[in-house]
């Protein structure tokens, strides 16, 4: 019998934010799936969709981009500026047929451990049922290298 | 007198008072639909100059030759509108100083070619203020409301299959007046973002990465679609692009020269429909 598939899912946060709202859900011993692996960043401001990217090519099934609410930004303003990117991004990942579940941004402050927990749950079930981004991995596949997330 | 003939004239004149060191235009190319970019310093060959509906080719990025610019003088160069508005971009970004460029404006009408009133960039902008208007109307690319219709693994595969084909030559990044930095995300090494073997990976990579970074300063001229030796239709990224900061932001790229650069300012009240 196989293994149930398990997502590989990488989240960039911003230390401020989402990193200390993942701190509160972990110290309030919120129970949520350990299929992410955090990238902590000093605000979203400082997250290049090449992030995203990079992570693709080393075979993530999912990526989340999280950070401060607009107006609580450690850094004032970071977070519109990263608003503006993900927009135009998200827009191209639409555009070249990445799956909608696969590429996720949120707003997680420090305060809110149960909205990560939540969140993380509910971005690991979806791309749980979409299965491994296997359209992807078939180019990484085609490199020689293989997914080493 | 043809539209030819007085440019040709116009452009002596700025050489011979000396208003201008240099005129870039149009010549003749190798074939009778062809036309290359001419440099000229010297009055007397300004009967090389051409000017037809056959000048597609956006200039301005030959603006940013090292050095070109750099004494202060001025240049005359033969631009469309999407030209002025790529002279209005580079502005904003602080590649060149518009004072330095007498524009030689001009415009395409099916196979007519139509003379622009003006000689300094801001002189087009209502011109290009109701351009904005107008592409604001434009409906979207037919292929590309195809492929808003397909599924994403759909429009995944019709991607995957034109990349496949990209040989990362990077005519389309050397073809585009916008593309003006030294040193090129994708000649990076240290981390390689971009994957460098010629396998569709990393061509998909170097497309999404060049499409991006144009998000928001692509003024459409087509450069880069022309300069593509594999026919991959960049036109659908560029114009998906531009919808997108058109309609999210109400930015048009260009418009003037002190237009902020859409990608690096914000408003509060942006937009935003996906974020969780
Ligand atoms: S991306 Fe292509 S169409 Fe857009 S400005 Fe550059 S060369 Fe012109
Ligand atoms: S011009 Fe075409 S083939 Fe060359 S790098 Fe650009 S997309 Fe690839």
């Amino acid at each position: 019998m196989s293994e149930p598939f398990e997502p590989k899912i990488v989240a960039f946060v911003c230390t401020y934010c989402t990193y200390a709202g993942a701190d509160l859900a972990g110290t309030s011993r919120l129970k949520y799936p350990p299929n992410v692996r955090i990238v902590r960043l000093p605000c979203t401001g400082r997250i290049s969709p090449m992030f995203i990217l990079k992570a693709f090519q080393k075979g993530a099934d999912g990526v989340l981009v999280s950070g401060c609410h607009p107006g609580d930004c450690h850094f004032d303003h970071g977070n519109y500026h990263a608003r503006r990117r993900w927009t135009a991004f998200n827009a191209l990942l639409h555009f070249t047929g990445v799956p909608e579940e696969r590429v996720k941004f949120s707003w997680i402050s420090a305060a809110e451990g149960i909205k990560f927990a939540e969140l993380i749950d509910s971005i690991t079930e979806e791309i749980r049922q979409a299965g491994p981004f296997e359209q992807y991995h078939k180019l990484i596949a085609e490199t020689g290298s293989v997914a080493s997330v | 007198m043809s539209i030819q003939q007085q440019y040709r004239s116009r452009a002596k004149e700025l050489l011979q008072d000396g208003s201008v060191k240099m005129v870039i235009g149009y010549g003749e190319g190798t074939t009778a639909t062809r036309r290359r970019p001419i440099f000229i310093t010297n009055p007397d060959d300004t009967d090389r100059l051409v000017l037809d509906a056959a000048c597609k080719t956006n200039l301005a990025g030959y603006l940013l030759r090292e050095g070109l610019l750099a004494d202060q003088k001025s240049v005359a160069i033969f631009l469309s509108p999407s030209g002025v508005r790529t002279i209005n971009i580079l502005a904003s970004e602080s590649q060149l100083s518009s004072a330095q460029v007498v524009v030689l404006g001009f415009q395409i009408q099916g196979d007519t070619v139509k003379a622009l009133e003006g000689t300094k960039a801001s002189d087009f902008s209502p011109l290009i203020a109701k351009r904005k208007e107008k592409r604001k109307a434009q409906p979207s690319h037919e292929m590309t409301r195809k492929l808003e219709q397909m599924t994403p693994a759909e429009r995944f595969a019709f991607w995957e299959g034109e990349f496949s084909r990209c040989i990362k030559c990077y005519a389309c990044r050397a073809a585009c007046p916008m593309c003006w930095c030294r040193r090129c995300v994708v000649d990076n090494n240290q981390p390689q973002w971009v994957n460098t073997s010629s396998h569709t990976l990393g061509n998909l990579e170097w497309n999404l990465v060049r499409a991006f970074h144009l998000a928001g300063r692509c003024v459409e001229c087509g450069n880069c679609s022309e300069a593509c030796p594999v026919n991959i239709p960049l036109h659908l990224l560029n114009r998906r692009m531009t919808e997108e900061v058109l309609t999210a932001f109400d930015h048009y790229p260009g418009a003037d020269e002190h237009q902020e650069p859409v990608l690096a300012s914000f408003r509060k009240d942006d937009p935003e429909t996906f974020i969780l």
